[in-house]
């Protein structure tokens, strides 16, 4: 169905080239042994989903994406592994038992039920209905403080409980 | 000023004094010593005295009144206000709650001049005040209130600070002791009063309809005494009884009638003013002024009226055996308060309320002339309070002996035939010819009020007896036993003093604030004194009893208040009974609300009065028959040579022990029972076959709980699957197959 | 970007969101099991603005409004805030284990089992 498109614009061809390299970096997580280089992976991938969310013109969502995502959690799973010392006797050898089999199999049918069910009837689907600037900071923050105020506050409640938690999990004696 | 505004500083202004003394007293005495104790002391007293005047006006405005005008109620905010019962914060300006009003503030604030003196040499000086102010307040509260709830906050607040009070000396077991008893007592007295208010609001509540009344306040007097509401308590007899007994029954808490006056002569192991304020003038008399306030209640309930009239007679009498056998001087006081109560509530069972209330008022005077006085002499006696330690004081205390002998007489009602007589004389004859002349307190037809009133003229006799053994122990004879106390027998007065010690819960011992080696740390040390610059005449109660003591009289602030009550004892009767006018004041005309006019006496009035007359003689004369030289062989330090009867009588014929023991042994055995089998056997079987049954049915699923979580993922990942492939199928069907 | 269809980004999250959650299944180390539930995450973000951006207003009465392209993007900042939570405590629990197993497999950590 792709191939029946009659022309390939070169906003498709940034598309396609973004998602395919999100695509392999999202394989290179689940496939790669040593945990480093999955990380690295998941790195790339957060940061071309970046460019994706630009693509979208969520400036600011893709602008966070590279700070909280790309900037913050992958440098703590970094830091987490480097002093677990994951990399070197901790690489585990995956086994070899039915399970890595059943889950490609259940996953591979999530994707064709997912596909089928959701994807198919959307596919003719091309108009934007969104404002040009939607993502722009002025709407979000206008949004998220008249309308979403209070699930804003919440939000940094959990955050706070959050800090509070892990310092808890982090100090060996309180 | 208004009345609205007076009443509300009369019950104000305690509540300040309360609140001065407990946030600055302390402070206070302890850096500003002798001068911040007079300082406390004056402000502790002004408060109540100040009320007192504030009453005396209100008073003076209320009796310019027409007579069926003597009423007012101010509401000062809605309190509780629910849908169905609003229950507002208001005080009723009547002529019941004045006289209370009046006796609380004046017996009060001379109970706290009295005070001041008392307690001199005491380290919490103003934590004494901050109690008896706090007193004051929740009494003036339960007397003023315009709803029974209000009259229960105050119920439970002299509770409280009776408990407080009690337990002033806390240090000493048996103080506390004492202090939980009374406390303990008093709940099952609250049990019932609560229970007959409950019973009050469901009998109106269930009958709103017929009513058509335009307030919710179901708990007001002035709505619960309502002409309809009492169509429905006419309708409803059983129930009006039933709720008459229960108030009763809280009644005989507060107010100390058999069976539950038990804790009345533990207490006397709180201060001396306190005794005289709170378990002889207001607080134990409560009891009577619910009976009064109810009194419609009682009026609809002649089989409630009876058992009221019955347990008074027994109450005065019991009391008045035991009084025998008592060798502590406050301990007599105790049970003859008892007996008094006793009195009080024969009256009250008989239809005469107003004599109830009567002899409240000169049983105020009296009572409290007497506690004083013996608290004088106990201070005097370097805090010795057992009477066979004593004698010939008259010689010593020469302002305490004349107002105590005055006391004396007015208890036991001497008098000049009709044309004068002392306070108790005038009470006692309303009580005992009203009971004797109404056939009101009857059930089955036998006149309970009758053999009440009997019973009550045997009471008066032995009133007068024991009280003269009292007073004939104390001030008169030629020893001066203090100085003959054998070797050992403060070990036999102890002995007998402690009679249940062997449970240790029954009795504050007499000696329970010795000054000598006073090891808890309530009184100043000699040293402290000294630096103190205390006078002279507070040295001597450093010093145990022994054979060189010397007793001083008390300093003015105690024999000044002395000397008022004795004034109030010898004419307060006379002035208040001459052209019925306390009973008019209390129920205008003599007439009551159902039952009209009761009859003051019976036909044979002169009969009753020479009988009467001659109790009161034949009590004294017996007294000095048997006390009026010595103190009798058989009474001595020496228990083993007493009279059967006596020791009995010395132990309250063993019904404080049984009581004691049942609820302690008994409560005991039965949490025992409840815990063995009860508990381990049936509940806790229960619940812990539930939470097996619970583990057998978990064990049986365990098994799919293999703990790899990766087993975890893929069955949620698989769970999540199904789910979406189900949905598809259905929607899949809904469009109606495949196209 | 008139022309990219909403089918591609969607085909893309699903990948990606498939991918994670094999991963979770296949993978024993907890530190890649939890980068696998991060990649879900990105997944469904990405969806959100997908649809957010898109806004194909497929259901019968859901009206154009700012509320309909607003809403995907909230979504999106609060499953962030949410993964950040997680991710700390998370990794504080995985530290925690370490030190007192001084080993991570995920198939060692069997203590649930019934």
């Amino acid at each position: 169905m792709i191939a029946a498109l009659p022309t390939i614009t070169p906003n498709q061809i940034t598309f396609l080239a973004l998602a395919g390299l999100a695509a392999m970096m999202a394989v290179g997580v689940v496939a790669l042994n040593n945990p480093v280089r999955s990380a690295m992976c998941l790195v790339v991938n957060f940061f071309v989903l970046a460019f994706i969310y630009f693509t979208l013109n969520a400036q600011l969502l893709g602008i966070t994406q590279i700070l909280v995502y790309t900037g913050a959690i992958m440098v703590l799973f970094l830091f987490v592994i480097m002093l677990l010392n994951l990399s070197g006797k901790q690489i585990f050898p995956e086994k070899l038992d039915a399970k890595p089999v059943i889950g490609i199999a259940v996953g591979l049918g999530l994707f064709g039920l997912i596909a089928s069910q959701v994807l198919l009837p959307m596919q003719k689907i091309t108009k934007i209905n969104a404002e040009y600037a939607y993502g722009s900071p002025q709407a979000i923050g206008k949004t998220l403080f008249t309308n979403y105020v209070w699930p804003f506050e919440v939000t940094s409640m959990l955050l706070l409980v959050g800090i509070v938690g892990s310092i808890l999990l982090a100090k060996r004696k309180i | 000023m208004e009345v609205g505004t007076l009443i509300w500083l009369v019950l104000f202004l305690p509540v300040l004094g309360f609140l001065v003394q407990a946030f600055f007293g302390g402070r206070v005495v302890r850096s500003q010593g002798v001068a911040g104790k007079k300082l406390m002391g004056t402000l502790a007293v002004l408060p109540i005295a100040i009320s007192f005047v504030l009453g005396c006006i209100i008073t003076a405005q209320l009796a310019q009144q027409p007579a069926d005008a003597r009423f007012s109620i101010h509401t000062l905010f809605s309190w509780i206000d629910i849908l169905s019962l609003s229950i507002p914060f208001e005080v009723r300006v009547d002529p019941l709650s004045m006289t209370m009003v009046l006796i609380i503030t004046g017996i009060g604030s001379l109970i706290h001049v009295y005070a001041t003196g008392y307690m001199a040499e005491e380290k919490d000086y103003s934590r004494f005040f901050t109690y008896l102010n706090l007193f004051i307040a929740f009494m003036l509260i339960l007397v003023l209130g315009n709803n029974l709830l209000l009259l229960f906050i105050g119920w439970e607040g002299v509770g409280l600070c009776s408990y407080l009070l009690i337990g002033f000396w806390y240090k000493d077991l048996a103080n506390s002791r004492a202090a939980n008893k009374a406390f303990i007592v008093n709940r099952i007295g609250d049990w019932g009063l609560t229970l007959g208010m409950f019973i009050i609001v469901a009998l109106i509540a269930s009958n709103i309809g017929k009513l058509g009344l335009d307030n919710v306040r179901f708990l007001s007097y002035d709505v619960i005494l309502s002409a309809p509401v009492i169509e429905i308590f006419k309708a409803n007899p059983g129930w009006t009884t039933a709720a008459a007994l229960l108030l009763f029954v809280g009644a005989m808490g507060k107010s100390a009638q058999f069976p539950l006056y038990l804790w009345l002569p533990d207490a006397m192991a709180g201060p001396t003013p306190v005794s005289a304020l709170i378990h002889a003038a207001t607080m134990v008399t409560a009891g009577v002024v619910l009976l009064n306030r109810m009194n419609i209640l009682f009026q609809l309930s002649p089989v409630a009226s009876a058992v009221v009239c019955g347990v008074g007679a027994f109450t005065a009498l019991f009391a008045a055996l035991i009084a025998f056998g008592q060798t502590d001087i406050k301990k007599v006081l105790a049970y003859s308060t008892v007996s008094q109560l006793g009195f009080m509530f024969i009256a009250c069972g008989a239809g005469a309320y107003w004599a109830g209330m009567f002899h409240v008022t000169t049983h105020a005077f009296f009572k409290a002339l007497l506690f004083l006085g013996s608290g004088a002499v106990i201070h005097a006696m370097a805090h010795d309070q057992d009477m066979r330690n004593y004698g010939n004081l008259r010689k010593y205390l020469k302002i305490t002996s004349a107002t105590m002998i005055i006391g004396w007489l007015a208890i036991a009602g001497v008098s000049v035939w009709t044309f004068f007589g002392f306070a108790g004389f005038y009470s006692k004859e309303a009580i005992l010819g009203a009971a004797f002349a109404n056939e009101f307190a009857s059930i089955g037809g036998i006149n309970i009020g009758f053999y009440s009133a009997c019973v009550g003229m045997f009471v008066a006799l032995l009133t007068s007896f024991y009280m003269s053994r009292m007073t004939f122990m104390t001030f008169f004879g030629q020893e001066e036993r203090w100085r003959l106390i054998p070797a050992g027998a403060h070990h036999d007065a102890q002995g007998h003093d402690d009679h249940s010690h062997d449970h240790g819960h029954t009795h504050a011992h007499h000696e329970a604030h010795d000054h000598g080696p006073d090891t808890h740390g309530f009184f100043y040390t000699d040293e402290e004194l000294a630096a103190q610059h205390v006078g002279h005449d507070h040295d001597d109660h450093h010093h145990a009893l022994d054979a060189e003591h010397e007793p001083h009289e008390v300093p003015p602030s105690m024999w000044v208040p002395l000397v008022v009550l004795a004034a109030l004892s010898v004419a307060g009767g006379f002035l208040l009974y001459t052209n019925h006018m306390f009973e008019h004041w209390l129920y205008p005309g003599g007439q009551l609300a159902i039952l009209g006019e009761i009859k003051a006496y019976p036909e044979w009035k002169t009969l009753l009065v020479a009988l009467s007359t001659g109790a009161a003689l034949g009590g004294i004369v017996l007294g000095w028959f048997f006390y009026g030289k010595k103190l009798p062989e058989r009474e001595g330090w020496d228990l083993r040579r007493w009279s059967p009867f006596r020791r009995a009588a010395g132990q309250q014929f063993g019904y404080d022990k049984a009581m004691v023991d049942m609820s302690v042994e008994g409560g005991n055995q039965l949490a025992t029972f409840s815990w063995k089998f009860l508990d381990s056997k049936g509940i806790d079987a229960i619940v812990n076959g539930v939470a097996g049954l619970a583990g057998q049915i978990g064990k049986l699923f365990g098994w799919a709980q293999t703990g790899f979580v990766r087993g975890y993922a893929l069955l949620m990942l698989l769970g999540g699957v199904g789910l979406i492939g189900y949905l598809a199928l259905v929607l899949f069907q809904s469009n109606g197959g495949p196209k | 970007m008139q022309d990219v269809p909403l089918f591609w980004y969607l085909a893309l999250g699903l990948f990606m969101f498939t991918t994670g959650a094999v991963g979770v299944v296949v993978r024993r180390n907890p530190v890649v099991v939890f980068m696998c539930i991060e990649l879900m995450l990105n997944a469904v973000n990405l969806t959100f603005l997908a649809f957010a951006r898109y806004s194909p207003t497929l259901l019968p009465g859901m009206a154009e409004s700012p509320q309909t392209w607003m809403t995907g993007q909230m979504m999106v900042i609060f499953v962030m805030a949410v993964a950040a939570a997680e991710v700390a405590v998370g990794l504080g629990i995985i530290m925690a284990i370490f030190r007192l197993r001084n080993q991570v497999d995920v198939d060692d950590m069997s203590a649930l089992r019934g």
